[in-house]
């Protein structure tokens, strides 16, 4: 594994014992045949000369006149990233608006705490409000109810509230960018504003709904300049985190199940990065773990699937808990001797972790904590197993992850029913003043600053 | 609407065999769909989508099958696919991202389910029936997930685990400290003017045709929860011209 900053001559998978093949280079050129004939970046990189970066066309619309650009700017503090192309992608990383993901914050919730909780440690402003519905992109693709007007309507309409809400605080339109918590989410919307730059009949339909909701600017659609992903802000902020890690990692073994609506939806838009992996796979999570020093174990099917399925973690679970062991646990388990599996993603996390279990009644027994890359994260730099991380919420046996890295977690847990206690008399501890989490209707609170002194 | 589920070409069915002109409507409103042109270009059978596709690994399902009917426009394996195989589609667009001519059979499949949907085929009802709680909570709601869904009763193959910690959930749901989630119908608070909102999202793009096609009991319910909403947040309203 080539660590960032490290100058070790290319890709070496497989932790610590690895060792390098030594083969001669007609065995090597063999073997990179084979892996090219399998699959990597280069196999998606066939393709480039025909792909069209969607930006151009959004900018020419602007220009034209018919919609309106929320840009990243200096408010947001980018950091440039690479995609796949080598395109440069503006990842900002301050004022952030959480768009966060139904499946995390109904059943993972250590997962957006612990991007909240990242983003108090390193000081960013960012706003979490009540104003948003989900993508509702799982339930489409799941069941086919809901169609590209509707999904692209939805984006528009939680984009704009993003773009709109710094009002309620006295402040500036644009001033919060999105950051969006969840990979089909994030895939989802980016599809939508392709379709939207492609097809000027999408763009009039939903224009003609944003308008009934009073959800244009100056009369236009507004379109986001990026669509950007948790992970992607976790990866540029990959190295100030690391400044601020407590726990020593490098005995962890790591494998990483990278979300297909994360890279493989719109993949031109997938960050990729040479620092990581060579640039062979994409960058985010990998190069997060690489930066705290984990170790990252390849493992043949990390291309697959986690098993979700959108329709079949509902319904058809027979097929979600066979792929999600056949294909991802037992082979992080048996290949790679993992010590952890982590993802970026709400659906993975929860097809990954709650389907150990079942597999008992088929002899395949296998136990393997999985986490968010964040939860891992805050875990690292000393968060609260419980309190924050909220890992009772996961099936997998995170317990054994944390003995490793040397967490009292039986200690942790007493601590954290000792804190329910004090939940239940009333005094809970937030993140943020939960005055904030409402701009508009019923229970906000205007600032003084704009309600004339009064507040309201 | 039609409501057709003979399978195609069954020499022992007593049922007559799906007109053509049915199956020429069908397959019209896949080719006339926003995306159809985006999603499909062409295609040489090479099958690199079915050797990645994780669905065809456990089910009699290709995406290069899937493919291949629409290129090919045949309409009664168009249809024969629409009975089950599209449901087989894990959505994860390995295909997509694989295929040298850049179509999408994932969203191709996707395409074709609205269209079994609008056309009330039996199949997707069926198929649809235990996602009746998840509609229910999206579309009244804006969230797909709620806490409160998932318990060991909904989910039993998940084990004993579902949660470490011995407590109530509205008090686990306290303990996390985002002040949005302390909810336990929806994923997070969801602001009354937002549904209201989402509720005309759905009424403008057929979203609610599309639910009464597939379950007409779930509809009423849908539309009861929606008028419910909307009554309260008019009275919000009035309250707040009265204060001014």
């Amino acid at each position: 594994m080539s660590r960032s900053g490290d100058k070790s001559p290319g890709y070496t998978g497989f932790g610590d014992e690895w060792r390098p093949s030594n083969l001669t280079p007609a065995d090597a050129r063999r073997a990179t045949d084979w892996v090219e004939a399998k699959i990597d970046r280069r196999s998606m990189l066939t393709d480039k000369d025909r792909v069209e970066d969607v930006r151009d066309a959004m900018w020419e619309l602007e220009k034209d006149g018919e919609i309106v650009v929320h840009r990243v700017d200096d408010r947001h503090a980018p950091v440039t990233a690479r995609t796949l192309y080598g395109w440069e992608k503006k990842v900002p990383t301050n004022n952030l608006w959480h768009h966060k993901s139904c499946g995390q914050c109904g059943n993972i919730p250590g997962y957006p705490s612990s991007v909240l909780w990242l983003m108090n440690e390193l000081d960013i402003s960012y706003l979490d409000e009540t104003d948003q519905t989900s993508c509702t992109a799982w339930n489409y693709h799941g069941s086919g109810i809901g169609n590209v007007v509707s999904l692209a309507t939805v984006f528009l309409r939680n984009f704009h509230q993003a773009y709109v809400s710094a009002k309620a605080r006295g402040l500036s339109e644009g001033t919060y960018y999105p950051l969006v918590h969840c990979g089909t989410s994030f895939g989802n919307y980016k599809e939508m504003r392709t379709f939207l730059m492609h097809s000027a009949e999408l763009r009039a339909e939903v224009k003609k709904i944003l308008e009934k909701l009073d959800r244009l600017v100056d009369g236009k659609l507004l379109i986001p300049e990026e669509i950007v992903h948790y992970s992607e802000w976790l990866h540029v902020v990959r190295d100030r985190i690391a400044d601020r890690q407590k726990i020593d990692m490098s005995g962890v073994r790591a494998t990483v199940h990278p979300a297909c609506h994360v890279y493989k939806m719109v993949p031109e838009d997938a960050i990729y990065d040479e620092t990581v992996l060579d640039g062979n796979r994409v960058a985010v999570s990998t190069g997060l773990l690489d930066t705290l020093g984990v170790q990252v174990i390849d493992y043949s099917t990390w291309y697959d699937c986690c098993g979700f399925g959108f329709r079949h973690i509902i319904g058809e679970r027979e097929f979600t808990r066979s792929f999600a062991i056949d294909r991802k646990i037992k082979v992080a388990v048996e290949e790679a001797r993992a010590d952890v599996m982590i993802g970026h993603d709400t659906g993975c996390i929860t097809t990954l972790d709650k389907n150990q279990w079942i597999g008992r009644a088929v002899d395949k027994v296998y136990a393997l904590p999985i986490m968010a890359d964040c939860q891992f994260a805050a875990l690292a730099l000393g968060a609260h197993p419980y309190k924050l991380a909220q890992l009772h919420w996961h099936a997998s046996p995170f317990e054994t992850l944390l003995e490793k890295i040397g967490i009292d977690w039986e200690k942790a847990k007493a601590e954290f029913e000792q804190y329910l206690e004090e939940v239940k008399a009333g005094k809970i501890e937030t993140l943020y003043d939960p005055r904030l989490a409402i701009t508009s209707g019923e229970g906000y609170v205007k600032p003084a600053e704009i309600a004339g002194g009064g507040g309201k | 609407m039609t409501d057709h589920h003979a399978a195609i070409g069954d020499p022992i069915s007593a049922q007559p065999p799906v007109p053509q002109e049915t199956l020429e409507e069908i397959f019209e409103d896949i080719r006339s769909h926003i995306l159809y042109d985006h999603e499909l270009h062409g295609c040489l059978n090479c099958g690199i989508c079915t050797a990645t596709c994780p669905s065809a690994q456990y089910y009699d399902y290709s995406p290069r099958e899937i493919v291949q009917l629409l290129w090919t426009e045949n309409l009664e394996g168009i249809y024969d696919a629409m009975q089950e195989k599209i449901w087989a589609c894990a959505q994860c667009y390995t295909c997509a991202a694989r295929c040298p001519f850049e179509n999408s059979p994932g969203g191709l499949v996707m395409i074709m389910r609205e269209t079994a949907i609008k056309h009330g085929m039996e199949s997707a009802k069926e198929v649809l029936r235990p996602f009746s709680r998840v509609l229910l909570k999206v579309i009244s709601t804006g969230n797909q997930l709620a806490p409160n869904m998932i318990t060991r009763e909904a989910f039993p193959d998940w084990g004993p685990n579902v949660s470490k910690v011995d407590a109530p959930l509205n008090i686990l749901r306290k303990a996390i400290p985002v002040p949005t989630m302390h909810t336990m119908d929806t994923a997070w608070i969801v602001n009354l003017k937002t549904s209201i909102e989402l509720y005309t999202i759905w009424e403008e793009t057929g979203v609610l045709d599309q639910l009464e096609q597939v379950d007409e009991n779930l509809f009423d319910v849908v539309s009861d929860v929606m008028e419910e909403k909307r009554e309260e947040y008019e009275e919000w309203l009035e309250e707040q011209e009265e204060d001014a």
